[in-house]
């Protein structure tokens, strides 16, 4: 009996190939998008899972209550870890680490010059209680060699970098930022991809103390810094909450009463590291469940749609295969059995999609990795992406088949074998409008979210930052006492070659992710202002070299130390004074002395365009000169990168030249933005190509059924004009109703997205319309063809046929 | 065989009242060959539709083997159908997408019977109907009578009790009309009992007894010589 349905399944298969080929390549394409979907779901979900005491962990975090909000922050002061482990010890281990993002590991070898790497993450200050609490697997020593200073320990994937073999590593000496000899100390597995806690270079902790100035860590309570994170591994009788209550005594024995009310530490699980945007994690990005969710509904409504072509399709068929219902009704065929011959039929093109669909995501899976953050290394095909195959197969069979199978196995056979099925569709007609109309309102909130995305995203790269990002090329500085002479000479050098307009030594860009903010005081109060200042320090070439406008005053006098102060017109603002010209000439103090304000400069944006414009001071400082930024005039651009390389690795040869352009780095700002622009783009285009192919195939079927209709009209003088007409205002009306609903959905989903932008575009009517324009354009055509063969058919011969 | 008494069908629409069989009765035995004939609209088709058990009437009794069909539900209906009754239109209705011999082999699959013991079946029929060297064709291949020839085949290879003809010589010309009369004649010959609607009195005169319908009653019944 089933190799009977399969053969007649096949033989339908290729008899309706449009069909078929609408049904499957519609499929394939949805449950492909749905399958890559479901991997960077995964991805993301599995962050850090593989912990055996995932549940038991947390990271203790803090905010800071501020007139204007809470400022939220993973970074814990230097001396917390020491104070918790006596204050807290109901807590069954505690552990600290300290990142070093884009240190440099150099390998001595030999006579031959040594091997210089970058390490952009996974360089980690770590204590031993940290391996008892995270899980990794040793290969070599074990958690206690990191008991000592000077050691090190590594993951296999950076011992083979370093060593060519793993066993090769342990005993040898590597070199942390040309200052800190290292002993490779052991070798740990690598950690899987998905976790916030990367773990490459593991430096042991009280190697960290004696460099505390070269990595900002010091035993304040007042300072503290993101790199430097405390976890706690909590017995299972201890309640995060009972921890949370106890913080309160903690921050008020160790800071004085007005800081402690302002200050809240608590515990965040790492369930939450990955998820929770308000904190950063050592990973190289945080996902909000929303966006997950997003995804998952995107990939769920691709291939609903899809579904909804096969019902359309199959019931729209269904009155061409009624002949053979009835005969084999007649023949004693039960209505289970239809239904089960139509459920494997809808089965054998749900599998052939399937295996298709594999094929696309394998194709399309190495472009996933600039769509989303899954490296290239995770691959598509597990365990649980079959599972994930089979359970989205039989969900689509079931629905994409139940409808068919129960409208074709209920046809009364006398009827069917009449063909009376046709006049008797309406009821039907209308559900296929529905599922259309459905089709259509779902590619219109892609189509919607689309536009404004893109729009939003070319506002951003348009926006007037105040400041020219345009080529302008970023060279590290070193400013260590041994580097610090060599900056004039450098400086003086980079001047002189041809192309370069200006050169400038600062602390960083105008924009940069930098977020170096301090509390000062105002015009000789003796209380500190509410909010907090942000620092840019830099030389007087800094305003020349990013176009930076004085509005009132002068920029600070050229020195090596701080002895002027430029702000701009956010802390004017904010200060309550008006006019920029009258804080000319008033104090500012910053650390522990006063400075005068020569200058105010405009208002440029120092962060991404999400936040508001800061305050700003502007000073001169030589010892935290850690950025080049270099104006090119764009006229020989390689010579004169060439000529900035040579000089540069001339003058800082210990060091590994890691150049970039200030332009790419702000675009880097809206890595996950810009991703979503390209994802709504492509899944806009999955979305209107799979509702073209429903809607192609209803025509082609209306097409049939109005045959008879069409001749008549035809031979009582109707025009073609006038036939495409008739088959095109059903759709445009179905395309309408489907804006109706798209609009609302749309405007409500795409308004939620801009609030995460302080700058963003407006929400206009055009955009919808605009969308409107699309839809019905890409319907009219995918309309016109069949409408147009259907009015030009002789009438005599649709006619006949009836 | 089959007794039908009172017998009544009426088609119902919103504004309309259609009188399809009315109070009709008659009978017919086992090993019977009957034509019924009658005016377009009379009811022929309607009948054949309640005596196949594709449709039921609304009122009177209906016996089959002398038991009481005329409240049987959908799913008693179709198994009594396919053990018991063959049926032979006139527009043949194979199905496109089957060869001949998978045609044929369809109403055996329904009742359940294995493979091998089909294969046997069917080569018996086809070559019964002279169109085994076609079992590989699909039907739009075929000439119409070797179409209505498989569509006999398919009818009887259940060795079904009764075979229900509506029209079957409707779509073909005399020649091949002739055959299909002739293969009903021996299958008659050998016990099956046939009931055919047709508008010929040419294919009537194949049967023992004609009933013709008016409005839908019978009008006279003709016993043939």
């Amino acid at each position: 009996m089933f190799i009977h349905y399969l053969t007649i399944a096949w033989r339908n298969l290729l008899r309706h190939k449009a069909n078929s080929v609408i049904n499957i390549t519609g499929l394939a394409i949805g449950i492909a998008a749905c399958l890559l979907i479901f991997r960077v779901v995964r991805f993301e979900l599995g962050h850090d899972t593989f912990h055996k005491n995932y549940k038991q962990l947390y990271r203790v975090v803090k905010h800071d209550a501020y007139p204007d909000g809470l400022v939220y922050e993973e970074g814990m002061p230097g001396p917390v870890t020491a104070a918790m482990r006596v204050d807290f010890p109901q807590i069954s281990a505690i552990s600290e680490v300290f990142s070093s993002y884009g240190s440099q590991i150099t390998i001595p070898s030999g006579t031959q010059a040594p091997k210089k790497f970058t390490e952009s993450s996974g360089v980690l200050f770590i204590d031993t209680s940290f391996f008892h609490m995270f899980t990794t697997k040793w290969l070599s020593g074990n958690a206690s060699v990191l008991a000592q200073p000077g050691k090190v320990v590594l993951d296999k994937e950076h011992a083979e970098r370093y060593f060519g073999q793993w066993q090769e590593a342990t005993g040898k000496t590597i070199t942390m930022d040309n200052q800190i000899p290292l002993m490779v100390a052991g070798v740990i597995e690598n950690q899987p991809l998905s976790t916030d806690i990367p773990l490459s270079v593991l430096v042991s902790f009280s190697t960290l103390p004696p460099y505390g100035n070269r990595y900002n860590y010091t035993q304040r309570w007042q300072h503290s810094t993101s790199n430097h994170q405390i976890f706690v591994l909590l017995p299972s009788a201890v309640t995060p909450a009972s921890i949370n209550k106890q913080f309160t005594s903690f921050t008020r024995k160790y800071y004085d009463e007005e800081v402690a009310a302002k200050k809240t530490f608590f515990l965040q699980p790492l369930k939450d590291l990955h998820f929770d945007t308000r904190f950063g994690n050592m990973g190289d990005h945080t996902t909000s469940r929303t966006t997950l969710l997003t995804l998952a509904l995107i990939g769920g409504f691709v291939v609903m749609m899809a579904a909804i072509n096969f019902i359309n399709l199959c019931t729209a068929q269904a009155a061409t295969r009624a002949k053979e219902i009835g005969v084999r009704k007649v023949l004693g065929g039960r209505r289970q059995q239809i239904i089960f011959q139509v459920l494997s039929e809808t089965a054998i093109v749900v599998s052939l999609a399937l295996l298709l669909a594999s094929g696309i995501a394998f194709v399309a899976k190495p472009s996933l990795s600039l769509l989303s953050s899954v490296p290239a290394a995770v691959a598509l095909f597990s365990k649980d992406a079959f599972l994930f195959l089979l359970a989205t197969g039989v969900a689509v069979t079931l629905l994409a088949g139940l409808y068919p199978a129960f409208i074709l196995s209920g046809f009364a056979p006398v009827e069917a074998l009449k063909n009376k099925i046709y006049q008797k569709g309406g009821a039907r007609i209308s559900l296929r409008r529905v599922l259309v109309v459905t089709q259509f309102a779902i590619s219109q909130v892609l189509i919607i979210g689309t536009i404004i995305a893109v729009k939003q995203m070319n506002y951003i790269r348009q926006a007037d930052l105040g400041f020219n990002k345009d080529a302008i090329l970023l060279l590290d500085n070193i400013t260590d006492s041994t580097s610090l002479p060599k900056v004039a000479t450098l400086q003086q050098q980079l001047q002189q070659v041809s192309g370069v307009k200006a050169v400038s030594f600062c602390s960083d860009p105008p924009s940069s992710s930098n977020d170096w903010s301090s509390n000062f005081y105002f015009n000789h109060a003796a209380k500190d202002e509410s909010f907090d200042i942000f620092l840019k320090i830099a030389d007087t070439a800094y305003f020349n070299t990013y176009g930076l406008q004085l509005i009132a005053g002068r920029s600070f006098t050229a020195s090596d130390t701080t002895r002027e102060v430029v702000v701009n017109e956010m802390l004017c603002n904010k200060l309550g004074i008006r006019e920029a010209k009258d804080i000319l000439g008033k104090d500012i103090r910053l650390g522990g002395k006063w400075y005068p304000i020569t200058g105010v400069v405009k208002d440029f944006k120092a962060s991404s365009l999400r936040e508001e414009v800061r305050p700003i001071a502007l000073f001169s400082r030589k010892e935290f000169y850690g950025t080049i930024g270099v104006k090119l005039s764009g006229a020989g651009l390689s010579t004169s990168l060439a000529a900035i390389k040579e000089i540069w690795e001339r003058t800082y040869p210990d060091y590994v030249y890691n150049p970039s352009f200030l332009d790419e780095k702000i675009a880097n700002f809206y890595q996950q933005e810009t991703q979503l622009a390209v994802l709504y783009k492509l899944f806009a285009g999955i979305a209107i190509f799979i509702s073209c192919l429903g809607v192609y195939g209803l025509i082609s079927f209306l097409a049939i059924q109005k045959t008879k209709e069409v001749g008549i009209r035809k031979t009582l003088g109707a025009s073609a004009a006038s036939i495409v007409v008739l088959f095109s205002r059903e759709f445009t009306l179905l395309v309408v109703a489907a804006f109706v609903i798209a609009t609302p959905i749309g405007w409500w989903l795409m308004s939620h997205w801009l609030q995460g932008f302080v700058y963003r575009i407006p929400m206009e009517i055009t955009i919808f319309l605009l969308a409107i324009a699309i839809s019905l354009l890409i319907a009219w055509i995918t309309v016109s063809y069949k409408a147009i063969k259907a009015s030009l058919a002789n009438p005599v011969k649709s006619l006949q046929n009836n | 065989m089959i007794k039908i008494t009172d017998l009544e069908k009426v088609y119902r629409t919103e504004e309309v009242e259609t009188v399809a069989l009315n109070k009709l009765s008659f009978e017919v035995k086992h090993g019977e060959f009957v034509a019924v004939m009658g005016p377009s609209g009379c009811g022929k088709s309607t009948l054949l539709n309640i005596l196949g058990l594709l449709d039921d009437p609304d009122a009177g009794s209906f016996l089959f083997n002398d038991i009481e069909v005329a409240h049987f539900n959908e799913r008693k209906r179709a198994d009594l159908r396919k053990h018991n009754i063959g049926f032979v239109f006139q527009s043949f209705n194979l199905i496109d997408e089957l060869t001949v011999f998978e045609n044929a082999e369809l109403p055996l699959i329904y009742t359940g019977v294995k493979a091998a013991e089909r294969k046997k079946r069917v080569e018996e029929v086809l070559e019964k109907v002279q169109i085994m060297h076609r079992r590989n064709h699909y039907p739009q291949q075929l000439s119409g009578g070797q179409q209505q020839r498989v569509a006999v085949a398919r009818a009887v290879v259940n060795k079904p009790k009764l075979i229900l003809a509506d029209e079957p010589t409707g779509n073909l010309d005399s020649s091949n009309g002739n055959e299909v009369m002739q293969l009903l004649t021996e299958l008659n010959e050998q016990g099956t009992t046939i009931i055919m609607v047709t508008h010929s009195e040419h294919d009537a005169r194949y049967s023992h007894r004609i009933i013709r319908m008016l409005d839908g009653q019978t009008v006279t019944e003709n016993i043939m010589i």
